[in-house]
């Protein structure tokens, strides 16, 4: 199939030039911002026909009006806490700054919450600093979409920074989040270009607070001489006793005989005596509870709760159950 | 009857109170004969069974229930009219009198209770006992003739219980008393179980205890219980029963219990157990051989309140733990006099572990353990611990090791931790053992110089060193040269440091190149690990091998025969090669430890020239293929290890000939991965030891193939 050029059979090459008969771009712009016309023409040239001569076409100059001054955003974004915990509020702080010298018009700050905290829109403040004086302005109503916050602001002129503050309460929903929240400003610059500023993020530890998932477990291993499953006066516990939990951590006892085993996933959780541990010694029987003639234990721990594993043992005379 | 009234008056008189109807509750005191080996449900037939006269003496069966011959052997026993209060006789007496053929009694059920104070189970009264005749050399020990054993196929926990003060045991065989574990154990089982009255607890009568103590006021030991010439957990033929007994002696609660002159091994646990009480508990001249093959591992093991407790002058061989293990002791131990060797065959145990304060160790001799000596642990704290004139023989550790550091890992509560850096902080008194009462220093040896005339042959000669200020130091021999601080092989003299720590001393007839060390005792803090061994400089031109005595090397048997008497055996000479074809290892299936019929033919030959060969030991070494974890093959082998042994064992060969230890799959035989080498890898290895020049065919006639399974071939 043949191009529609060589169909044509009389344009072979068509060269555009075009090029900025002043150079003022790369300029830095003069103090205060100017507005430059920048004259621009193109240039064609072709051959009628194959091998003919050369003949060049200009177009007509165009002139563009180049707005030089520079206008550009910068965010940042602070908390009044490291760390919080579902019920907490935490207070953000959000500092946009026209570092450029072109004012920025129509400014939007989108905050995008961490996972669980309820933004409080009545709490939104902000102020306004030009120079070293600070003056409180009256922002728009905050649009929400989600779990993001929309701030708007008319416009910001070189130099001048808006402090948006406002206030989130951490649902318990919180604790599933990560605790990292981004905002990033925009808006539109001098020539009718939008501006984006850099992304701010700011990371709170979230605790989980009285949601706490984890709990502890505590527990003996001792000899049972009453057969009741009590650790009572005259029982000496057994060092070295080792007790699996159900999700491979392994436990030894000390010289006491006792273990305790914090942050420890709540749930049901159970925990095994590892009988070969425990040479000459085996599990003892329980006469008053069924449940505890078990080499296992099964408890239900709470979040932030407490649970106990006990474990009797009497001089063996089979080990391991053989 | 007449006795008990007159003491009763004696006491309440003086009270000022009434006798209160001691004619109704006090039973007449009888003497009943057991005439038959028979067990069964009560019944007036025409023989005494020795459940019928447990019954009788404890009035659970009136006189009038029995028949006529029954009653004929059964006597009123009358006492004279003014008995001496303090010594009181048998106030209930059993005696035996069974059929020649028909000694063995076969419990169909556990026997009850004995629950009368004063009464005396006596075995020797059996026609045809001989109470001089003593069946080893090493103890005066009668072969009892009456046996008292489950009957085939009956389980049953206990031999005799008893619950009540002075009751006597003499002259009985008990063996094959142990439970089927089930997914806990059962209450302590034992051929002598002793505690206070409804052994613990019988639930449907006691509710659960209080918190601050397990016991009721009313579980009251019982007192002055005794024990003696009875053979536990052994034939009288001196074979292993089947089943082996659970534990021996279980003094679960008892006071001022004498356990004398019994021979008690093989049993599954402990020869001799306390639990809640055991205070004045007198263990004198036992032979306790072979325990704890396949439960508690220590020969004697003391728990709880054991006061005034005496091991005194007890033969203690060829035990799978520690010979004495104190854990967790309430009260001071004192052990004396006792022979302890052998032990540590499955768990390399010290040979007495302590725990605790005020203990006295003394004039025992502790040789060929698979472990330390004497082991004094940190925690519980423990001190005051004397360890005095002590003989120590090829140990695998220190003769005298006291634990620091607060250490409280495995192994510091079975071996020990080693020689111990001086004190260098008070700190140090608190978290070691015997307050780490620093070891002494042995700095030099001199040649004393002698004004007098004649010249002794051997110069006297004089040591210098430092030791704690005001400390007691003993010197030692030490005969071997197995290690650098001891053993302490014969204890010497002793002598007392001065304020500044320093010592010296004169030592006569020592050649020059013998050994010494030393050891220091402070009563306020206890005795200290040895030593380092300092040498009597030879004269020039002599080496140390020509002075140095070697000890004899004997034969590891922890009891002989005494009958004819004869000389003692003389060891094969060294220098001839024992020539051996014997098989080196068995070989077990996938993941399992029980022996099939081709490895039990292959422990038979082992067998037959480890009979044959009485100089052989051997070790035995159990190992698995390179699947599963590292700790749970680590127990598979141990388990593989000690089913080979208990096999050995019942084929006769004395446990103090045997060791073993688990190697889990850190030894594979090949680095191969198929069928063939994984059942190569699965096998328990016995390595021949003392026995010279030794040629071993290696044998694979039992491999156990797993089933191909996706396993390259």
């Amino acid at each position: 199939m043949k191009s529609p050029t060589w169909l044509a059979g009389s344009i072979f090459l068509l060269l555009l030039n075009l090029s900025p008969w002043k150079s003022g771009l790369a300029q830095t712009p003069p103090p205060g911002g100017t507005t430059n016309t920048i004259p621009n023409r193109a240039t064609a040239n072709f051959r009628s026909t194959p091998g003919g001569t050369l003949q060049n076409t200009n177009s007509n100059a165009v002139q563009v009006i180049a707005n030089v001054g520079q206008a550009e955003l910068e965010m940042i974004k602070t908390g009044d806490r490291a760390a919080a915990e579902p019920g907490d509020t935490v207070v953000y702080r959000l500092l946009v700054k026209n570092i450029g010298t072109a004012t920025v018009k129509n400014i939007v700050v989108k905050d995008t919450l961490p996972l669980g905290l309820q933004f409080q829109p009545k709490s939104v403040k902000g102020s306004l600093t030009t120079g070293s004086t600070t003056t409180e302005v009256t922002l728009p109503q905050a649009a929400t979409n989600g779990k993001e916050i929309l701030f708007t602001y008319p416009s910001l002129a070189g130099g001048e920074s808006l402090t948006i503050v406002y206030a989130a309460t951490l649902t318990p929903d919180a604790i599933r989040g990560n605790g990292r929240n981004l905002a990033i400003p925009t808006g539109t610059g001098p020539s009718g270009l939008p501006i984006v500023g850099n992304t701010a993020s700011y990371q709170l530890q979230i605790r989980p607070g009285i949601l706490s998932d984890c709990g502890t477990i505590v527990g003996r291993v001792f000899v049972d001489k009453n057969f009741d499953g009590e650790q009572q006066p005259g029982e000496p516990g057994v060092p070295n006793a080792v007790i699996f939990m159900d999700d491979g951590n392994r436990i030894t006892t000390d010289a006491n005989g006792l273990f305790s085993l914090a942050y420890v996933l709540s749930g049901y959780r159970t925990g095994t005596l590892d009988l070969t541990s425990l040479s000459g010694y085996a599990l003892a029987p329980n006469l008053y509870r069924i449940e505890a003639n078990s080499q296992s234990r099964l408890v239900k721990l709470a979040p932030g709760g407490l649970a106990r594993m006990n474990f009797a043992v009497t001089p063996a005379f089979q080990e391991e159950g053989r | 009857m007449r006795k008990l009234t007159a003491s009763c008056l004696l006491i309440y008189g003086v009270l000022g109170l009434f006798c209160p109807g001691v004619a109704v509750t006090v039973p007449n005191h009888f003497r009943a004969v057991v005439n038959s080996n028979r067990d069964g449900a009560i019944a007036p037939d025409d023989v005494l069974t020795l459940r019928e006269a447990i019954a009788l003496v404890n009035g659970e069966l009136k006189l009038d229930q029995l028949s006529a011959a029954e009653q004929a052997q059964v006597e009123l026993l009358q006492f004279n009219e003014n008995p001496p209060i303090t010594a009181i006789p048998p106030t209930q007496q059993i005696d035996f009198d069974l059929p020649k053929g028909q000694t063995v009694i076969r419990l169909t059920s556990l026997l009850p209770a004995l629950t009368q104070p004063g009464l005396l189970i006596n075995g020797t009264s059996q026609p045809g006992y001989d109470s001089r005749r003593s069946a080893i050399a090493e103890g005066e020990i009668p072969v009892p003739i009456v046996q008292i054993t489950p009957a085939e196929g009956i389980e049953i926990s206990r031999g005799l219980t008893i619950v009540a003060d002075e009751v006597h045991i003499q002259g009985l065989s008990l063996y094959g008393f142990t439970a089927r574990p089930r997914s806990t154990l059962l209450t302590p089982p034992a051929d002598i179980f002793i505690a206070h009255r409804q052994p613990p607890p019988d639930v449907g009568k006691q509710q659960p205890p209080a918190n601050f103590s397990p016991f009721y006021p009313d579980d009251l030991p019982p007192r002055n219980v005794v024990i003696e010439w009875n053979w536990l957990g052994i034939r009288p033929d001196q074979t292993l029963p089947t089943p082996t007994s659970a534990f021996g002696v279980s003094v679960f609660n008892g006071q001022e219990t004498i356990i004398r002159q019994n021979y008690i091994a093989h049993h599954d646990g402990s020869a001799i157990i306390s639990s809640v009480r055991a205070d004045n508990l007198r263990i004198i001249d036992n032979v306790v051989v072979g325990n704890g093959i396949a439960g508690m591992p220590d020969a004697i093991r003391l728990e709880g309140m054991v006061d005034q407790s005496r091991i005194i002058h007890n033969l203690i061989c060829g035990n799978d733990g520690s010979a004495v293990y104190l854990f967790k002791t309430e009260g001071s131990v004192q052990i004396q006099g006792n022979r302890m060797t052998y032990n540590g065959r499955r768990l390399r145990r010290a040979a007495v572990f302590l725990m605790g304060t005020g203990h006295q160790v003394t004039e025992n001799q502790i040789s060929h353990q698979t472990g330390p000596g004497v082991v004094v642990a940190a925690s519980p704290r423990s001190d005051r611990n004397l360890i005095l004139q002590n003989q120590f023989v090829r140990l695998e550790g220190l003769s005298i090791d006291l634990i620091t550091g607060n250490q409280a890992g495995v192994s510091e509560y079975q071996r020990g931790d080693g020689p111990n850096p001086p004190r260098n902080r008070r700190n140090r008194r608190l978290d070691t053992g015997n307050a780490a009462i620093n070891a002494p220093k042995l700095t030099r040896v001199a040649f004393s110089t002698l004004d007098g005339e004649p010249k002794p042959a051997i110069t006297p000669i004089q040591i210098f060193g430092t030791a704690d200020p005001g400390a007691e130091v003993e010197f030692y021999q030490v005969t071997e040269n197995s290690s650098a601080y001891g053993p302490l092989s014969q204890p010497l003299s002793r002598t007392t440091t001065n304020p500044e720590g320093r010592f010296t001393t004169t030592l006569d007839n020592l050649p020059p190149g013998t050994w010494l060390s030393a050891i220091a005792t402070q009563p306020d803090f206890g005795t200290s690990e040895p030593a380092r061994n300092i040498q009597i400089p030879l004269p020039t031109g002599e080496t140390a091998a020509a002075i140095v005595p070697t000890p004899q090397p004997e034969l590891p048997r922890c009891v002989t025969s005494p009958l004819p008497p004869q000389p003692p055996e003389a060891l094969p000479p060294p220098k001839v090669p024992i020539r051996l074809q014997v098989p080196q290892n068995i070989h077990f299936a996938l993941d399992r430890d029980t022996l099939s019929p081709a490895s039990a033919a292959v422990l038979d030959l082992i067998a037959q020239v480890l009979r044959d060969h009485p100089t052989i030991v051997i070790a035995i070494e159990g190992h698995t293929d390179p699947r599963a974890s590292d700790a749970y093959n680590l127990d598979l082998g141990a388990r593989r290890a000690k089913a080979a042994r208990n096999y050995l064992l019942r084929r006769g060969i004395a446990p103090e000939r045997m060791t073993i230890r688990s190697l889990g799959e850190r030894q594979p035989i090949t680095p191969g991965s198929s069928r063939l080498d994984y059942a190569r890898d699965r096998r328990v290895e016995f390595t021949f030891q003392d026995a010279r020049n030794l040629e071993v065919i290696i044998q694979a006639t039992d491999l156990q193939l797993e089933p191909a399974k996706g396993v390259r071939e």
